[in-house]
C-alpha cells in the first residue's frame, strides 16, 4: 500500500498527515510525546523577520466544538529559528515546512530567501492570519495583490512554495487561481475564521484582542466546502486545514480533493491524534481495498 | 509528561461548588505546583482539556480539588465512579523546596488552595494561610489542621471562619513576627499574588507564585498562556505556573 502523497516537484510526503502552523510550535514539545518521524511533515509556527511578542491575554477561549485564538503570531523570529530550532527538526525523518509572514512584500521575499537553505523542505506563506494588524490577511484579500506577492516570493526561493489562503473572501477560487498563476506549488485551505465571544457578566470580550480566529470541529464543514471548491479550480495540490480531528475527517478532505491534511486544534486536546489518524487512514484503505492515497484524492462522487 | 487513561474512584462535594476527585491511574511523581490537563470526553464538547493543579499522587491515586466555574467543570462535577478520563501530565514547573534555614509561609486564596496544600503536605513544616470570602469557600479545613509541622490560619472576609479579613493582611502580620530568612509560596487571585510579592519584597523574603492564565494545550505549543516577566513573555504552562515573584511584571 502506498500512502505517500506528492505536493510539489521535490516534495513528496511519506503520508498525508501534517501538523498545522501555530499549534505545533517548533516540534520540541511534541517530540517528547511521539517520534516526529511518524508525520508526513511538520509545519512550524509562523515566523516573522524579527521576534514578535503577540497579543495581550486572554489569547484563547473555548467555544462550542472549537476554540478562538488571538495569539498574534508570537514567535522567536527567523534567525533564532534557523539557528536554534531547524537543526533539531532535521534529526527526524519528516519534511519540514516553514510557515512565515511579512508586513510588506519585500519582507516576504527577504524571508523566503533566508529560508532557501538546507533542512527546509518547503515554505508556507501565511497571507491569512486574522489576528495581526499588519501583514497576513491584507495580502490575502485581493487577487491582484496576492498574485504579485506570490510571484515575488516565487522568484526569491528555489523551495516548493505553499500559499495558505484566507477563507474570508467572496470567491476563494479566484484567490487560489491568483496564487497558482503567481507560481505557488500548493495551497493550504484554509485558516481560522474571524470570530468573537463575550462574557455577559464582565461585559467584556473573552479575548484580549477582542476578536480571534475560530478553529476546531465547528469549522470543518465550511473548510470541507472550501477545499472542494478550490481543488476543482486549480491544478496544483491542495492541503486541507480546518477542524480535522479523526481519520474520517481526513478521508473526507482527501475525497473533496485535498492531497494532504494539517492537524491543528485537535492536537492541542489530543497530542497523540496524529498516529491515530494515520492508522485509521491505513485501515480505511485496507477495508476498501485501495492501493494508493491517489485512489481517494478527489474521488468524491457528485453525479 | 505522558497521557494516560484514569478511572474516577471518587468525586465528592467538599464545599461551595467545590469537589474533591480521586482518579486511579499509573501516573508519575510530581512536584507540588505542577498540574495536569484533564480531557472529559471523547467527543468535541467540551473541546479543550481542563488544567487542574495536582493535590496529591500516591499509590496510583491522583487527588484533584476543583471549583465549578463553567460548562467544563460542571461536567466534571457530574462524573461518576468508574468513568474514564484522559490525563496528560504532570505538566509545568512546580515550587522549589524551602531551604533548610528558611521559614516557609504558604498563602492560598480561594481556588488557589490545591498546589499550596500539596506543598505543605510535602514539606510538613511552616505556616499556612488560607483566605476566602466565607467559611463555605474553604474546603478541606480539617485536613489543613492535621498536617504535622504546619500551622494553619484561615481568614474570611465575613469572619465566618478564623480571622476576619484577607489572606495578605494575615501574611503581613505574620511576616512582622518572623526574624529568620523566609520563603513565601502563594497561589490565588492576581491581586493577592501581587500583594504577596510586594510584602515579600518589603521584608526581604523569597517569594514564589503560581500564576493562572487561560490555556489551550498545557504543554507549551500554542503560546496562549503567557505572562509578562522581566525577561519578556514566558509560558505559564511550561516555564511556570510557578515563577519567582520578583520576575513577574505585575502592571499597575
Amino acid at each position: 500500500m502506498d500512502i505517500s502523497t506528492r505536493l510539489a516537484p521535490g516534495l513528496c510526503l511519506k503520508n498525508p498527515v501534517l501538523s498545522a502552523s501555530g499549534t505545533f510550535a517548533y516540534g520540541e514539545e511534541f517530540s517528547r510525546m511521539f517520534d516526529l518521524s511518524l508525520l508526513g511533515g511538520v509545519v512550524t509556527k509562523g515566523l516573522s523577520l524579527l521576534p514578535s511578542e503577540g497579543n495581550p491575554t486572554p489569547r484563547v477561549c473555548e467555544t462550542p466544538c472549537g476554540m478562538l485564538n488571538a495569539i498574534g503570531l508570537e514567535n522567536i523570529g527567523i534567525d533564532a529559528f534557523i539557528e536554534e530550532k531547524l537543526p533539531f527538526l532535521g534529526t527526524f525523518d519528516t519534511e519540514v515546512i516553514v510557515n512565515f509572514f511579512g508586513t510588506a512584500e519585500d519582507e516576504y521575499a527577504q524571508m523566503a530567501q533566508r529560508l532557501d537553505i538546507e533542512g527546509v523542505s518547503a515554505i508556507e506563506m501565511n497571507v491569512s492570519c486574522p489576528n495581526i494588524k499588519k501583514g497576513g490577511i491584507e495580502f490575502g484579500k485581493d487577487p491582484q495583490i496576492l498574485n504579485r506577492l506570490v510571484a515575488k516570493v516565487r522568484k526569491s526561493t528555489t523551495k516548493p512554495l505553499v500559499v495558505k489562503l484566507s477563507p474570508m473572501v467572496t470567491h476563494i477560487g479566484e484567490m487560489a487561481l491568483a496564487a497558482q498563476e503567481g507560481g505557488a506549488d500548493a495551497l493550504t485551505c484554509s485558516n481560522t475564521f474571524p470570530a468573537m465571544a463575550i462574557d455577559e457578566n464582565t461585559l467584556r470580550p473573552m479575548l484580549g484582542n477582542v476578536t480571534g480566529g475560530l478553529s476546531g470541529p465547528a469549522i470543518k464543514p465550511i473548510a470541507l466546502r472550501i477545499v472542494w471548491e478550490v481543488s476543482r479550480q486549480v491544478s496544483i495540490p491542495v492541503i486541507a486545514s480546518g477542524g480535522i480531528t479523526s481519520w474520517k475527517d481526513a478521508v473526507h478532505f482527501l475525497l473533496a480533493g485535498a492531497s494532504a491534511v494539517e492537524i491543528g486544534s485537535a492536537s492541542l486536546r489530543d497530542p497523540l491524534c496524529f498516529g491515530a489518524i494515520i492508522e485509521g487512514l491505513i485501515r480505511y484503505m485496507q477495508d476498501k481495498g485501495l492501493e494508493s492515497i491517489s485512489d481517494i484524492i478527489g474521488r468524491l462522487q457528485t453525479a | 509528561m505522558k497521557e494516560c487513561s484514569a478511572l474516577v474512584k471518587d468525586n465528592r462535594r467538599v464545599g461551595q461548588d467545590t469537589y474533591l476527585m480521586t482518579l486511579e491511574c499509573e501516573f508519575s511523581p510530581f512536584t507540588p505546583g505542577q498540574f495536569l490537563m484533564l480531557r472529559l470526553t471523547g467527543t468535541c464538547e467540551p473541546f479543550l482539556r481542563r488544567p487542574l493543579a495536582i493535590l496529591s499522587y500516591r499509590e496510583r491515586a491522583i487527588e484533584l480539588l476543583y471549583k465549578v466555574r463553567g460548562g467544563g467543570t460542571s461536567l466534571l462535577a457530574g462524573t461518576k465512579k468508574g468513568e474514564a478520563l484522559s490525563v496528560l501530565g504532570p505538566l509545568g514547573k512546580g515550587f522549589s523546596d524551602p531551604k533548610p534555614e528558611e521559614e516557609a509561609v504558604y498563602v492560598a486564596g480561594g481556588t488557589g488552595l490545591p498546589p499550596i496544600l500539596a506543598l505543605a503536605e510535602k514539606t510538613r513544616r511552616g505556616r499556612l494561610i488560607i483566605g476566602a470570602r466565607t467559611r463555605d469557600d474553604i474546603p478541606l479545613w480539617n485536613r489543613m489542621q492535621n498536617i504535622a509541622g504546619v500551622e494553619p490560619t484561615a481568614t474570611t472576609e465575613d469572619g465566618s471562619l478564623g480571622i476576619r479579613g484577607v489572606a495578605t493582611q494575615a501574611l503581613g502580620d505574620l511576616l512582622e513576627t518572623i526574624q529568620s530568612p523566609c520563603v513565601i509560596y502563594a497561589c490565588g487571585p492576581t491581586g493577592m499574588l501581587k500583594q504577596a510579592a510586594r510584602l515579600a519584597q518589603g521584608s526581604g523574603a523569597r517569594c514564589e507564585v503560581s500564576i493562572e492564565e487561560h490555556m489551550a494545550c498545557g504543554f507549551g505549543v500554542c503560546s496562549a498562556c503567557v505572562v509578562r516577566t522581566t525577561t519578556g513573555n514566558q509560558k505559564v504552562c511550561t516555564q511556570g505556573p510557578v515563577f519567582d515573584a520578583s520576575c513577574i511584571e505585575w502592571g499597575i
